[in-house]
């Protein structure tokens, strides 16, 4: 979820009133956009905000444009419309095609930036970028001092030696090669662009460098101050619906601090639109059934308690008949996909709290799975044989499965991105998980004995997801007399009282001393193992005391039994 | 006066035959008793006013490793004296030395101590040890003899002489001194009358066998009475984990409430964990640092579900018919099919949904392990267990919905108030989050819920409203057992497992 980093001074001055400074005042004024602020002990405050869809708010001035609704210090639709053109022209080079097709320019005139407001903008273009850009891969923004370029502008290639400026935060040339291995957001974001064999480019009639998208501004216009009154916006990527998202979002940031808007001309040598003009500020609309508003909430609203509900959320209502609305929705709101968007905005706008609840009244009859029915019998059988149940991770290691158990690589379901050489792949025995807990363990008491009921994950080729998930018994008993004897003596325990009689067939496994080791056999199926641990194995654990144990495969033992006659 | 045990008896008689007055271990010697059971003797005699109990302090003197050599060989500087004798009188300090067997490494101390002692020196002309006296035995070298003899001597037993012969064996470093503490027992004057009375002695047992109880000599046999107040050795019962005794806990409250339970596999595909919940393929938390990916096979198959993945691509894409926009971009089907571990329990909700024996209205619930690459610390694992569940019914609200959450919070976790406030899921709509408070624990967030999105249950071919949600079962059970380290959940510590209460 998106963090935003607001000065409280700021967004009051935007909202025109006060905020409670209490933290738990506070939250409840954010959560009508979904915030919570952590800590308030200083004027700048950390949001937390849930909705990872609502670009809008993740500025301070779409902050203080949606909770003045919800304050009730303005109601409905804002209306934000361009002035005029701008007169400035982007030309679009063909060979952007496949690498950055993309671009939407406005400028905004006449703006009143403080310190604190360029740096509350630069936190929102870079949450921008982060989150609805996906790293800037789907969309990154720009922003110039419109006064210093001059149009009409290029949006072209070059090769990566070819042009040469001054990056953002430099003070010497370099080109754009060069940025990617010296410049940190050449090297953060080098990787957009790298595989192809010329770069976007982002110039002035003048031949000046505006940027090198999605990389980095130039240091000559790519620089707002507190004197910029006028400013160029820029926003390149892969959609022309995200491009366009985003180049609204900040342009109405900016048109929130005293701008007026003016558009800018895109030509395309491709696509279905030559020409685009941009930003585009009209909203769309969303036909709204008081039926479907009813069945969602619960609530029989009135229409004049919905129209009202919506201009708290700062919708706007174009018609109304007798059983429905068309709802416009404000061209910054890029996260509304349905009308069950707007009906979620609604019930925020009359507040949860304040609902009615009541537990749904359907009857309905509830019920274990059959394989949690069984695991609870085999785990109340374990602790009756006087086993500690312990709970290990599922993921595990090579190491871990095999060479500590002292037998020959196995092939097991790996995991592609790793965090922990501990935790490289799932587990397709139990055992050594135990055999691990009891090594973190060796200054507690003797004798000790453990159980788990655990997953397993084996190849099956097979299935959907080309995996079995298999759950399995492991225990072990260690301590300074036990035995192969004493751990059949618990299996057959276990076995009988389960009602599934079964036999022993020696087996020579590497885990365990041989000549005591056996595959347990239940009908004609093998189910398990049982023996008593090699000592090469306790050695590798770092345990002292002998150990015995068995694991069975609880699913064949339940299939087993309720598949007798 | 009551009658005496045979453990006390055998202490008083032992008291008595000795004059009075014994240490523990000269009874435990002359009684073949353990000290043990002599020391439970003597605290019911005392009580009874029989013997006193007096603490005596002893110096303890025993000849270390160094000292047991010299006892044997004798002191380096009588070696010397000795071989001197028979050289004349007269010789080379190294032959010397040679000849009675000594290192060059005590050259020093064994010339230092001839000096001091006066028994030979070196000639400033001739270079040469000259013998000046033939010494007798020194105190120090009496006591070393009667050290090997005896083996540890009692510093308080010694006369001046000796004493001061121990001071000058510590300095060498060829003796240890520790000081014990002995208790001595001495018989009062009531203790002196009994003796003299004489002792009746019960004959006691301490084990009950079934050869008592067979042959019936119980009955002429007393059984002894034990220090009921004596600290026992330990032991551990069998136990269910108790994080997974509060899970099944947990399930039986869900089944009481008419939730049966859902499961699925822990490698899931894609489809199931993201785009059938209507997550967009490039929504960030699909990316490699939030779900573990399988590394081969990359996928699955999704050949069972084509039907249902036509109508997710198309949503995803354009809204299909659900009234939705979509995401505006490009599905891919490859993308659908890759496998990965359960990052959230809502995957079983999703195989649930497309299930034939599903029923409407139905509730059901899941807790399934799942998996995310997160930093294993106080409050994060990479492995967790999560509990959601869902309801589907004709008429369901988000009234319903609320009305689920207060009932959770206050019959499943005992809470006393509840908060709700908006939430965002990718595939819920609208989305609650519940916060409920607890006396001495504040407000606390519970769980999130919400309702399922069109664009979920549509292509899924669900055309009720369906109400989803999720318990932070991992704080909950936290709290209840007071740890703060939620690692505790996985906990390798067999120690705390055997010793965290029950109720």
């Amino acid at each position: 979820m998106p963090t935003v980093e607001v000065d409280l001074e700021d967004l009051e001055l935007l909202l025109g009133t006060q905020l409670p400074r209490e933290e738990e005042k506070l939250n409840e004024v954010l959560s009508y956009i979904k915030g919570e602020a952590k800590g308030i002990e200083s004027n700048e405050i950390r949001i937390e905000l849930k909705d990872s869809n609502r670009a809008d708010i993740w500025s301070v001035e779409g902050i203080a444009r949606a909770l003045r609704g919800y304050l009730g210090l303005e109601r409905g639709f804002k209306d934000y419309h361009v002035e005029g053109r701008s007169g400035v022209t982007v030309q679009v080079d063909s060979k952007l095609k496949k690498i950055r097709p993309y671009i939407a320019c406005s400028v905004v005139k006449g703006v009143r930036l403080t310190d604190t407001a360029i740096r509350q903008m630069m936190h929102f273009q870079d949450k921008m970028d982060q989150t609805y850009g996906r790293n800037r891969r789907r969309t990154s923004i720009g922003l110039y001092d419109y006064d210093l370029i001059s149009p009409p502008l290029r949006y072209g290639v070059a090769k990566p030696d070819e042009v040469s400026f001054v990056p953002l935060d430099f003070d010497e040339k370099l080109t754009l090669r060069e940025i990617l291995k010296k410049h940190p957001k050449g090297i953060e974001y080098g990787h957009i662009v790298q595989r192809f064999p010329v770069w976007p480019i982002f110039m002035d009639s003048a031949n000046n460098v505006l940027s090198f998208p999605p990389i980095i501004n130039s240091n000559d216009l790519g620089h707002v101050t507190p004197s910029t009154e006028n400013v160029l916006v820029e926003v390149t990527g892969t959609s022309v619906e995200t491009v366009q998202n985003t180049l609204t979002n900040v342009t109405l940031a900016l048109a929130d601090r005293g701008g007026k808007i003016y558009s800018a001309k895109i030509q395309y040598p491709y696509g279905n639109i030559r020409s685009m003009t941009t930003p585009n500020l009209k909203g769309e609309t969303f036909e709204l059934g008081l039926d479907y508003v009813m069945k969602v909430i619960g609530i029989q609203f009135t229409l004049k308690e919905i129209r009202e509900l919506l201009g708290k959320a700062r919708y706007g209502v174009m018609k109304a008949s007798k059983n429905s609305l068309v709802v416009k929705v404000p061209c910054y709101r890029v996260d509304v996909l349905h009308p069950i968007d707007i009906v979620e905005d609604i019930a925020i706008a009359y507040n949860y709290n304040k609902i009615q609840q009541q537990w749904p009244r359907q009857l309905t009859i509830g019920g274990l799975s059959n394989e949690a029915e069984f695991r609870d019998v085999v785990r109340e059988l374990m602790v009756g044989l006087g086993f500690q149940e312990i709970l290990t991770f599922i993921m595990s290691s090579p190491e871990t499965l095999f060479t500590k158990m002292n037998v020959k690589s196995q092939r097991v379901v790996e995991i592609a991105n790793p965090r922990l050489s501990s935790m490289t792949c799932l587990r397709n025995w139990l055992l050594p998980s135990l055999m691990e807990f009891l090594s973190h363990n060796t200054h507690v008491d003797y004798p000790q004995k453990v159980f788990e009921v655990g997953h397993c994950v084996v190849h099956n080729e097979q299935k959907e997801n080309k995996t079995d998930d298999i759950e399995t018994l492991a225990c072990v008993t260690i301590h300074a007399n036990a035995s192969f004897t004493e751990a059949k003596s618990f299996l057959d325990a276990l076995l009988t009282n389960l009602g599934a009689p079964y036999s022993l067939r020696e087996e020579s496994h590497e885990s365990f001393i041989q000549g005591r080791a056996g595959k347990i056999i239940i009908g004609e199926k093998e189910i398990g193992i049982i023996g008593e641990i090699h000592p090469q194995v306790l050695q590798n654990w770092g345990l002292e005391n002998p150990a015995a144990a068995f694991e069975i495969n609880i699913n064949k033992v339940r299939q087993h039994i309720f598949s007798k006659p | 006066m009551s009658q005496l045990r045979e453990n006390e008896s055998k202490t008083l008689i032992a008291l008595g035959n000795a004059g009075g007055r014994l240490s523990v271990g000269e009874i435990a010697r002359a009684s073949e008793l353990d000290p043990s059971a002599i020391m439970r003797a003597v605290l019911f005699l005392e009580s009874q006013n029989l013997v006193l109990v007096k603490e005596k302090r002893s110096t303890k003197i025993v000849l270390n490793e160094e000292g047991k050599m010299y006892a044997d060989q004798g002191l380096p500087e009588r070696r010397v004296v000795k071989e001197l004798v028979k050289m004349g009188g007269e010789g080379d300090i190294d032959q010397v030395l040679r000849a009675a067997s000594l290192d060059e490494s005590v050259k020093v101390i064994t010339l230092g101590w001839l000096n001091r002692k006066g028994w030979a020196a070196i000639d400033k002309e001739t270079r040469k040890l000259k013998l000046l006296k033939e010494p007798v035995e020194g105190s120090d070298e009496k006591l070393l003899s009667l050290l090997k003899e005896k083996g540890s001597v009692t510093l308080e037993a010694l006369d001046g002489e000796l004493k001061d012969a121990v001071e000058v064996l510590k300095r060498r470093k060829i003796v240890d001194v520790h000081v014990e503490t002995e208790r001595e027992l001495e018989l009062s004057k009531a203790g002196w009358d009994l003796v003299k009375r004489g002792v009746e002695t019960v004959k006691e047992v301490s084990q009950l066998t079934p050869e008592m109880l067979v042959t019936g000599k119980w009955r002429e046999t007393k059984l002894r009475a034990y220090n009921i107040q004596a600290p026992v050795a330990s032991t551990w019962p069998g136990k269910k984990h108790p994080y997974l005794r509060f899970l099944d806990d947990l399930k039986r409250k869900l089944v009481a409430l008419g939730f049966k339970e859902m499961t699925g596999p822990t490698v899931e595909l894609s489809f199931f964990n993201c785009d059938g919940l209507f997550m967009p393929q490039d929504h960030p938390a699909r990316e490699v640092h939030d779900m573990y990916f399988i590394k081969d096979p990359e996928r699955g198959s999704l050949e069972r579900y084509q039907h249902f993945l036509e109508k997710v691509k198309k949503t995803h894409e354009n809204g299909w018919k659900t009234g939705s926009k979509g995401w505006g971009y490009a599905f891919s089907t490859l993308e659908a099919a890759r496998l990965m571990l359960r990052s959230q329990t809502t995957a079983a909700s999703a195989r649930m949904l497309i299930r034939e024996d599903l029923e409407v209205p139905g509730k059901y619930f899941a807790i399934a392990r799942c998996f995310r690459p997160d930093v294993i610390d106080k409050t994060h694992l990479t492995e967790f267990n999560q509990v959601e569940g869902i309801i589907l019914g004709e008429d369901l609200t988000l009234v319903n919905l609320l009305g689920v959450l207060e009932k959770f919070a206050k019959d499943v976790a005992g809470a006393d108030k509840v908060k709700y406030r908006p939430d965002y899921f990718p595939f819920t709509e609208p989305s609650v989050e519940l916060v409920a408070y607890k006396k001495g624990y504040g407000w606390m967030e519970f769980g999130g819920s919400g309702i399922f999105r069109p664009e979920l249950t549509l292509p899924l071919g669900i055309d009720v409203p369906v109400l989803a949600w999720g318990l932070g079962v991992d704080r909950l059970f936290m709290m209840k057992a007071e740890i703060d380290d939620i690692r505790y959940l996985f906990s390798q510590n067999l120690d705390w497992l055997r010793r965290v209460e029950m109720v």
